[in-house]
């Protein structure tokens, strides 16, 4: 078994590009040029030089009739009503907490907003606005749901519900907003042995699947358990398959990740991360996924 | 842009790892990372990298008239300024706090200890007298800016020149640096912060912290310091309550660093003055290699291989013995100089052979690992692909040198055969190979002759 492996810099292989693409993608760089034509209004992304619309990031273009956008690959998450986020604690203030999630502006979590252990429900009063410490604090992560969006972009969370609330033992990977695809549950639980929440916002949460299911008081009571080596394994393995995807910038979605881990099973849990090893497994990956569609 | 915040991992692991003496950058408690003085090409400009945390300071002077209290000093004036390009949570209005109390320190550090002679810039007493200002930007913020930016500092203001200046009567006259060489400050003494950082409520105490080190840190105590050991600032700052005893103790360390740090800053004068006046080049362009001018080097650090046989030895004794060994891997010359193919032909075996071009390993020749022989024939397969695309790579001549030696100690290892699960075990010829195979120097994996191997290798898959 090897101890060390070195590598020296080489140029990159381009990559494997011989999966059909579905569909014409208009892709741009900032400073090309989208159209002369002076018709379209710009929007989101764009910029009007000398006659010509040029993107300002990098991107696909979106056109919606004479309206011209370009939708950025890599930028920070925009909130939207519904959205299952998962965040860190940043701030703890008066009746609310600041959330750290990967926007533009922290998002506030206010204390109206929370189950209480035990879900609860009653109106929060003062002695709650003491204990809030005692709930979350600074550097806790959480998952919830947007329950509105302010003016100026920041996001209102809740976590009213027995699935949302303080995440206990796992691993936080982040990711790329725009990587993770929206589907009606964010919320999986892989046959594999481990559980995850895809975060919109690109933070993704991958845990052991906890044995009782819905018996967590309100989600507060962080299970600090020793996990088993084996679920130990089966969250770094699929932690890495993550990291793999997203360097080849495939749809994170419960289905990928799957597929991925099982392409992953011939080679060591460290070995996922070497470069020729993340192209064949990503291929196979995505060949399934394209079988599986078609 | 907002910083991103610390995960409780990483503040608990820092927190221990301090606990147990240990530093991420591997130094001792009381070290200093590498300080890097250069300077450019206009007097009074330099810039200092203290580890990755980089300040870049100039001084410019101009005549103006003086405070009217002060008629016949010259005016100071310093300003440090943070800007993203540093960090991305540092914006243009948002760390007011950070900023201020940087401020204010070096202010003290420079104006208040006095170390330039305020007297010597006046002119005409009452109406003319030389502003000096000092501007700093912080290029790329690591931890311990206070430090960066005084060495920046002092070194700027000794570097610099102004120009000479000569009154006759009612007259003055300001000579141009053709006319007349221009004249460097009046400096007595050369006050340096140093930083100490206080861990567990004042147990363990680190100097010059990291950046993440700042961010977890309880405390902090910063001394300023001259070669003379005369203090001429003290600040603590934090939630930290500090004994005396502990104050003391870092006095005499910082009289002890400040003593290293000024006889680098006079060293580094001494050989910009020697470049200038021999009429060598001089400037950043010189200092800062060419090749990445914005981009970091890491300092190819010495690895230290003089034990590295007994420990290599200690290792092969106690492992359990290999199923096969594979002596005389083939080398192939494309990533190593000439010097080296000598060195290398010169031991007792051929080459080890280079599988994907750029990697090599060493191994540590432990358990049976046919899982790894058939991911290796995978990356055969693909190396081959890669291969026209391969470009030159830096040679990394220190690891060259380790494998190396590695290699020469396991060149004695017997074949032996193991009672492995495998029905077949296979003991191959080395045979010399067209082009480029991976090396594998541990003693199990060496598997030169791929060809003949693979098929017998397929055929064990399918059998399994």
């Amino acid at each position: 078994m090897a101890a060390v492996t070195m590598r020296l810099p080489a140029a990159r292989a381009p990559l494997d590009s011989s999966a059909p693409r579905s569909g014409e993608k208009h892709l741009v760089a900032p400073g090309d040029t989208i159209t002369t034509d002076t018709g379209y209004m710009r929007g989101h992304g764009t910029y009007v030089e000398d006659d010509k619309l040029i993107a300002s990031v990098a991107g696909v273009v979106e056109r919606v009739n004479k309206l011209v956008c370009v939708r950025a690959l890599k930028g920070r998450y925009n909130g939207e009503i519904g959205d299952v986020v998962v965040g860190r604690i940043t701030e703890v203030q008066q009746k609310r907490w600041k959330v750290e999630i990967n926007s533009r502006l922290d998002s506030v979590l206010l204390l109206s907003s929370i189950n209480l252990p035990g879900g609860e429900l009653r109106r929060k009063s003062a002695e709650d606005e003491l204990a809030m410490r005692d709930y979350l604090q600074e550097g806790d992560l959480i998952s919830a749901e947007v329950q509105s969006i302010f003016s100026d972009g920041a996001v209102s969370l809740h976590t009213r519900s027995l699935k949302y609330g303080k995440l206990a033992q796992g691993v936080l990977v982040q990711v790329s907003p725009s990587l993770v695809k929206r589907q009606k549950t964010h919320f999986h639980d892989l046959p594999c042995g481990a559980s995850v929440i895809l975060g919109n916002n690109g933070f993704i949460w991958i845990y052991p699947t906890p044995e009782q299911k819905d018996d967590e008081a309100g989600g507060y009571t962080a299970n600090l358990e020793p996990v088993p080596l084996s679920d130990r394994e089966v969250i770094s393995r699929l932690r890495n398959c993550i990291m793999a995807l997203v360097t080849h910038k495939i749809m994170l979605f419960d289905t990928s990740i799957l597929y991925c881990y099982e392409a992953s099973l011939p080679h060591q849990i460290k070995d996922i991360l070497k470069p020729e090893v993340t192209e064949e497994i990503v291929l196979e990956a995505r060949q399934r996924l394209l079988d599986s569609e078609g | 842009m907002k910083a991103t915040p610390l995960s409780n991992c990483e503040r608990r692991f820092l927190l221990r790892a301090i606990q147990e003496k240990k530093r991420l950058d591997g130094r001792q408690c009381y070290d200093y990372r590498n300080i890097r003085v250069s300077f450019g090409a206009d007097r009074g400009c330099c810039m200092v990298e203290l580890g990755r945390t980089r300040v870049l300071a100039q001084v410019s002077c101009e005549l103006v008239p003086p405070k009217p209290s002060r008629p016949t000093e010259g005016v100071l004036f310093f300003n440090l300024e943070l800007s993203p390009m540093a960090a991305p949570g540092l914006e243009p209005g948002r760390q007011s706090e950070l900023l201020v109390s940087l401020n204010r320190l070096l202010e003290r550090c420079l104006r208040d200890s006095k170390c330039i002679e305020t007297e010597s810039l006046c002119v005409v007493a009452g109406e003319k007298v030389w502003q000096i200002r000092l501007d700093m930007h912080l290029l790329n913020h690591d931890g311990n800016i206070t430090d960066a930016a005084s060495i920046a500092g002092i070194v700027a203001l000794c570097h610099f020149r102004r120009p000479d200046v000569s009154v006759q009567g009612e007259e003055v006259t300001v000579y141009t640096p053709e006319e007349r060489d221009p004249v460097p400050l009046s400096i007595h003494h050369m006050p340096i912060c140093v930083s100490f950082a206080f861990f567990h409520q004042g147990t363990y105490l680190l100097v010059d912290p990291t950046e993440r080190e700042e961010r977890v840190m309880d405390g902090l105590l910063v001394i300023a310091m001259n070669k003379h050991h005369e203090i001429c600032t003290i600040q603590s700052s934090g939630v930290v309550m500090l004994l005396p005893d502990q104050i003391l103790r870092c006095t005499k360390i910082t009289a002890v660093k400040v003593a290293e740090i000024t006889e680098l800053i006079q060293k580094a004068l001494e050989n910009d003055q020697k470049a200038r006046k021999e009429g060598g080049k001089f400037g950043f362009a010189e200092s800062i290699p060419n090749q990445r001018i914005t981009a970091f080097k890491m300092e190819s650090a010495a690895v230290d291989t003089n034990d590295v046989e007994e420990q290599a030895g200690e290792i092969i004794a106690k492992a359990d013995p290999p199923s096969e060994v594979f002596a005389n891997p083939v080398l192939h010359t494309q990533n190593f100089t000439s010097k080296h193919q000598g060195f290398l032909n010169s031991c007792s075996f051929a080459n080890p052979v280079v599988h994907t071009p750029g990697t090599a390993q060493i191994g540590e020749g432990i358990e049976s690992s046919w899982g790894d022989l058939e991911e290796s024939e995978k990356e055969e397969a693909v190396e081959e692909e890669g291969e026209s695309e391969a470009a030159a790579f830096e040679c990394e001549k220190v690891e060259t040198e380790d494998t190396s030696t590695l290699r020469e100690t396991k060149s004695d290892e017997p074949i032996v055969l193991s009672d492995s699960e495998e029905e077949e075990v296979v003991i191959l010829e080395p045979q010399e190979l067209p082009r480029k195979t991976r090396t594998q120097t541990s003693s199990k994996q060496e598997n030169p002759s791929k060809k003949a191997f693979n098929k017998r290798r397929r055929k064990k898959r399918t059998s399994r």
